[in-house]
């Protein structure tokens, strides 16, 4: 490829109805710049407070979830590379993805949780996210990703979808879609 | 060094503990990736207070998003209120909220249920 086709990425984009997106090494300021793009995008969209809130939270967990992943397994740069992506699918729903690299066996960790949160209603998702509220923050570290995925779950209006795909040296990319 | 003066920031809420006055206040969203890092010193400032001043202790809150790590450490100085409460230190919490977001709300009544002290969770209208 000599150049890189910016219009039908664009129009792929708009097909998707992604507001926003992002690819590359993802650092605190970053997380919160995109943040910032994303709240005014929403105040222009009107969007409700409490949905401008959630969306947010959302993106918010994801993304520092993904840093804390980075830095724990001291990755480099570009391995703690996030995709990030806001749209909005047919219904109108806010929908949040991230995807970053993960060792296979976290990942597949990762996945078996998530799939295990989808049969809980909102009164299990609350009381899993209580006890878990309340764990000693070593064992939150050992667990991964846990406090967070379960307020992701409880800010989604359907079950959260998980995906891996192997990639080279032992690791895999790790998807997760929230729709809000 | 008994006053507590922290700016706000985009990501971090202002703090102001005044300690003659019994009075911790907050205000401000809340989404470091450390939250330990700011609120360790809050937690040191309030375990303190509590033991050293004698004196009822309130905590007048303006806070809005909250990453689930500032919940987990917000949680902490409600911990030590509750305890101090038990020994019969008069301790209270007032969260104020912006009534058109119902969202803040409902997260200071999922603090407020573990909680057995005084704890008011006050609409404001513009």
């Amino acid at each position: 490829m000599d150049t890189y086709d910016l219009l039908a990425m664009r129009e792929h984009y708009h097909r998707q109805r992604i507001m926003l997106c992002f690819n590359g090494p993802i650092s605190r300021s970053l997380i919160e710049e995109i943040g910032n793009a994303l709240r005014n995008y929403l105040t222009a969209e009107q969007a409700q407070p409490s949905a401008a809130m959630d969306v947010f939270a959302v993106y918010i967990e994801m993304t520092q979830n993904i840093r804390h992943y980075a830095t724990g397994m001291n990755y480099t740069e570009q391995d703690a590379a996030a995709t990030v992506a806001i749209s909005r699918d047919e219904a109108g729903r806010y929908v949040v993805a991230a995807g970053n690299l993960v060792e296979r066996a976290d990942g597949q960790r990762l996945v078996e949780w998530v799939e295990a949160l989808a049969p809980l209603d909102k009164a299990q998702l609350k009381a899993a996210y209580k006890e878990q509220l309340r764990k000693p923050r070593t064992d939150e570290r050992s667990s991964g990703a846990g406090l967070g995925l379960l307020d992701i779950a409880r800010k989604s209006s359907a079950p959260l979808l998980a995906s891996l795909k192997e990639q080279a040296d032992g690791r895999a990319f790790f998807s997760l879609r929230a729709v809000i | 060094m008994t006053e507590l003066n922290i700016p706000g920031s985009q990501s971090t809420p202002a703090i102001q503990g005044d300690w003659s006055a019994g009075v911790l206040a907050m205000q401000g969203d809340s989404y470091p990736e450390n939250s330990f890092e700011l609120f360790g010193q809050v937690i040191d400032w309030v375990e303190r207070f509590l033991r050293e001043a004698g004196r009822p202790l309130t905590l007048e809150l303006h806070l809005l998003y909250l990453n689930t790590s500032s919940i987990k450490a917000l949680m902490d100085i409600f911990d030590l209120l509750e305890e101090a409460h038990r020994d019969a230190l008069p301790v209270s919490v007032n969260w104020h909220y912006d009534s058109r977001n119902e969202r803040v709300a409902e997260l200071a009544e999922e603090f407020r249920e573990d909680c057995s002290f005084p704890f008011a969770i006050l609409p404001v209208s513009e």
